[in-house]
């Protein structure tokens, strides 16, 4: 149905629409600007600042440690995340109500006293090094993506389905590859990438965790915008929002852009 | 025994890194502010007693607030629009707000760097139309921190409430056309009354993600703008009082706590779809 | 503050799909008409229009003589039944059926006097305060009723409205919402799939199917005298067998099947027979008599009991026929029998 929508709403959106997709427009176009420091619109095309990206250390390394961190919390957080969203559906009366809540406390809590405080028990009061620690306040904050996004599929899903299977002669952990996970496949990819882009944009969790030996990108952005203020961060940032485009483009071909707004 | 608490084996491993990691050193951290010092509160009375922290709470809460009406007003007309959009429009719309949303909250500030600084975008486009002969500090001002914010998270708010506002079934709507009422006593009446529910969550999102904020406030608040997550991280890091810091940690637990349990349940009694 | 209802010549799309074609539909004073049909068959499409939520590509719908065809909904005035109610759940019952009046200005305290006296009618009183929530499925249905039914509009109009009932209170329902139309005088379209309810309620039924209307008559003259194969077949006639003309004799005529069976017909039952037309029947109106003699000759295969009687699949020249015999001579499949004709029980269809 077609409700006419007044002028003036419509003006509106446009605006908010200018103002959500202008600022990176803006960095795009710095990223190429052929000047020393950062201006819009650009000033001549370059990719050089893209090849000095790489030619800074810091970058290089902090663009393996945070695709390492990424890859690994968000597979971690699943491995472990996929089964307890399982027991969660399936074993309702089996487990306490207070078991779903310990899920929710990752979002719960402020990242940046989830940083800290591992920083405090876990780095320093249990002397882990700066890499697990990281990986394991990654782990935390990516987890509630896999418990809730999966459980949210697997609440749809209609167990008698995978008692179909069983009674049919495939035994229980086969039944669970075979039949459930195919049918929360895209929970499943919604999670990963949920957890991936969370993971790989994080500040506040990191914060505490990072040094000079060791840092994220994020961090390392924060870090280099506030010593110099040159193209190379709007680079950088557009290498990071073409990480995003490349996601996008998965969920739009796997799963459709409305699961996003569910 | 294995086979009767199954359950529980594959609840186990993720329950334990939170228990491990999350529950354990958060109350320790809030733990080590009690005791600490003359009497049991000494770090809250220490904190409230400096006129500076006060007012670096207070900031906090205003701009968490600016952030949080600003958003929603925005958000929620936009979003309205949205929803009632044609397909097609609609998909590039959501699109359009999920790109932002997805980008890293790091690079999404810094892009307010550019526009707001002295030699910024905006400054050279007030110079260049004659609307002002010296550049505005614009920069390190709470006004600055509010508008990134804002970019922050409305397209948070307009997915939120694309979701809500089309859960509202087709069906009201027409019922209400059909009982005479015109398209904006439909808003008034009908839309917005089952909307409030969902607009109360995003409000909670909104709130609690600026008011435990770091990465903005700092890119463009500055020292000159501390919040609560600037000032946590300078105690902590810059002058090792990890008693302020846990202390500071303390504090925005329990309010983004006694926010979201507050207002979840003042969404749920508000929310006539559940009964 | 009855109206008659005129749809003219309408034609609708969605998007470049035809779902109605010229449709053309008049509804009298005080009558209720059911649009019956399968589902995609354009009746909802039909009401859809007529509410102002779809607008016609060509044609015109007036009420009373006022033209709707490009008012928009909230300007019609017409009451709407909703198949899930559409009842609003942050309103009370009470609210929601003084919600039409409150759009028409009428002020609280008569508002709450005319829903509440309304609610009395449907037996809600006592729930007026509860939120729709609370209440059974027939219970929403009678708020769903009170509030198309308040503001008192000229039309009245039921989109499926008992399909989400069990059986036992979509009769119930069905009764009261006639009583209602009845008591109010008020023009009713009733929009359903299942056709016991549509002849069960309706002064006149119109029949659909993709996008036109097939027949729109009596409950009565569509179950005896089906206009043509599509609505016979609708209304339960099993067995249209294609049949010509061989002798006539003044108005009766003797006509034989594609198998050579032939059947004396009488012109006083089935009035003018073209040449070429289609015998149809129900299972009833085809005796089964064992042995052979005057009728179609058939073999019976399948036999079920009905209770009153037997059914019997049977196999003749002109293909199966479905036909019922009595329960005094139950046949083995296999049997040599006769298909006797019950002319009340048939009809003569004009050939497609």
């Amino acid at each position: 149905m077609a409700t006419r929508i007044p002028l003036p709403l419509i003006l509106l959106t446009v605006a908010v629409y200018i103002f959500l997709v202008g600022p990176l427009i803006i960095i795009l176009g710095a990223a190429v600007s052929d000047t020393t420091y950062l201006t819009f619109p650009p000033q001549g095309f370059t990719l050089h600042w893209f090849q000095r990206i790489f030619e800074i250390g810091a970058f290089r390394r902090t663009i393996v440690t945070s695709l390492q961190l990424a890859c690994l919390a968000t597979a971690l957080a699943l491995v472990i995340g996929i089964p307890a969203a399982y027991a969660l559906n399936r074993y309702r009366i089996q487990l306490p109500t207070w078991l779903s809540t310990v899920f929710v406390l990752p979002i719960l809590v402020p990242e940046i006293v989830l940083g800290f405080s591992l920083l405090k028990s876990v780095a320093v009061g249990a002397s882990l090094p700066i890499f697990p620690t990281l990986l394991i306040g990654h782990t935390l904050l990516v987890l509630p993506y896999a418990v809730r996004v999966i459980s949210a599929s697997l609440a749809s899903f209609d167990f008698s389905i995978e008692e179909a299977a069983i009674s049919l002669g495939s035994p229980p952990s086969r039944t669970f590859f075979t039949i459930v996970l195919p049918n929360v496949r895209s929970g499943v990819i919604a999670a990963f990438i949920l957890a991936f882009i969370t993971s790989i944009n994080d500040v506040s969790t990191s914060l505490f965790l990072t040094g000079p030996g060791i840092s994220t990108l994020p961090i390392q952005i924060l870090a280099h915008v506030e010593q110099f203020f040159d193209p190379v961060i709007a680079s950088v940032s557009v290498l990071l929002m073409l990480l995003t485009v490349a996601v996008m483009a998965i969920v739009e071909r796997t799963l459709g852009l409305t699961f996003l707004t569910k | 025994m294995l086979k009767r608490h199954i359950g529980w084996w594959l609840a186990l491993p993720a329950t334990l890194l939170v228990v491990l990691f999350l529950v354990l050193p958060v109350a320790g951290t809030i733990g080590s502010t009690f005791g600490e010092g003359a009497g049991p509160f000494a770090p809250y009375v220490n904190f409230f007693s400096s006129g500076f922290r006060r007012r670096v709470l207070w900031r906090t809460l205003e701009i968490s607030l600016a952030t949080t009406a600003i958003s929603l007003l925005l958000g929620f007309l936009t979003a309205y629009v949205v929803s009632r959009a044609p397909r097609n429009l609609k998909s590039i719309l959501i699109i359009a707000a999920v790109f932002p949303l997805l980008t890293g909250v790091v690079v999404r500030s810094f892009a307010w760097l550019i526009i707001l600084g002295k030699n910024g975008i905006l400054n050279n486009l007030l110079l260049a139309i004659g609307v002002t002969d010296e550049p505005f500090a614009m920069l390190y001002t709470q006004g600055s921190v509010i508008v990134a914010m804002v970019y922050l998270f409305t397209p948070l708010m307009i997915l939120t409430l694309v979701g809500v506002l089309e859960n509202i079934p087709d069906d009201l709507i027409q019922a209400s056309a059909s009982l005479g009422a015109s398209p904006g006593s439909t808003f008034r009446q009908v839309v917005f009354p089952l909307a409030v529910p969902g607009l109360i969550v995003g409000a909670v999102l909104v709130f609690t993600g600026s008011f435990t904020s770091y990465a903005t406030p700092q890119l463009l608040g500055g020292e000159k703008q501390m919040v609560m997550g600037t000032l946590m991280y300078q105690q902590a890091m810059v002058n090792f009082d990890w008693i302020s810091a846990s202390t500071i940690a303390t504090i925005m637990v329990v309010i983004t706590i006694a926010i979201v349990l507050l207002m979840t349940r003042v969404a749920k009694r508000l929310n006539p779809m559940a009964t | 503050m009855t109206q008659p209802l005129s749809v003219r010549n309408v034609t609708a799309h969605y998007g470049t799909t035809k779902v109605l074609e010229d449709l053309s539909l008049d509804v009298a004073e005080g009558e209720l008409v059911s649009l019956l049909g399968a589902s995609g068959c354009g009746k909802t499409t039909t009401l859809r229009l007529i509410a102002g939520f779809l607008e016609p590509t060509s044609g015109t719908i007036t009420l009373g003589g006022r033209d709707l065809t490009r008012l928009p909904a909230y300007k019609r005035d017409i009451g709407l039944v909703f198949q899930n109610y559409a009842l609003f759940p942050h309103l009370t019952v009470l609210e929601n059926v003084a919600f039409g009046l409150k759009q028409r200005g009428i002020a609280g305290p008569e508002r709450e006097k005319r829903a509440r006296a309304m609610l009395e009618r449907v037996g809600l009183a006592p729930l007026a305060d509860r939120l729709p929530g609370a209440l059974s499925g027939g219970q929403k249905q009678r708020v769903a009723l009170a509030r198309a039914l308040v503001i008192e509009p000229p039309l009245l109009m039921f989109d499926e409205p008992l399909s989400n009932l069990d059986a036992k209170l979509r009769i119930d329902m069905r009764v009261e919402i006639r009583q209602l139309q009845r008591a109010n005088r008020t023009t009713a379209v009733y929009v359903t799939h299942d056709q016991e309810e549509a002849f069960s309620i309706s002064d006149r039924v119109a029949i659909m199917n993709a996008g036109r209307i097939m027949q729109f008559d009596t409950p009565e003259t569509l179950y005896q005298r089906p206009a043509n194969s599509f609505v016979a077949r609708f209304v339960g006639f099993e067995n249209l067998i294609p049949m010509k003309v061989v002798a006539r004799d003044g108005a009766n005529v003797t006509a034989e099947t594609a198998g050579g069976a032939r059947l004396a017909m009488s012109g006083e039952r089935f009035g003018e027979i073209p040449d070429g037309f289609i015998f149809a029947s129900r299972a009833d109106g085809l005796r089964v008599v064992p042995g052979t003699g005057e009728g179609i000759p058939a073999t019976t295969g399948l036999r079920t009991y009905l209770g009153r009687a037997y059914q019997y699949q049977c196999d003749t020249a002109a293909g199966p026929i479905v036909a019922n015999g009595a329960l005094s001579e139950p046949l083995e499949p296999g049997s040599t029998a006769t298909l006797v004709p019950v002319p009340d029980q048939c009809c003569v269809l004009k050939a497609e």
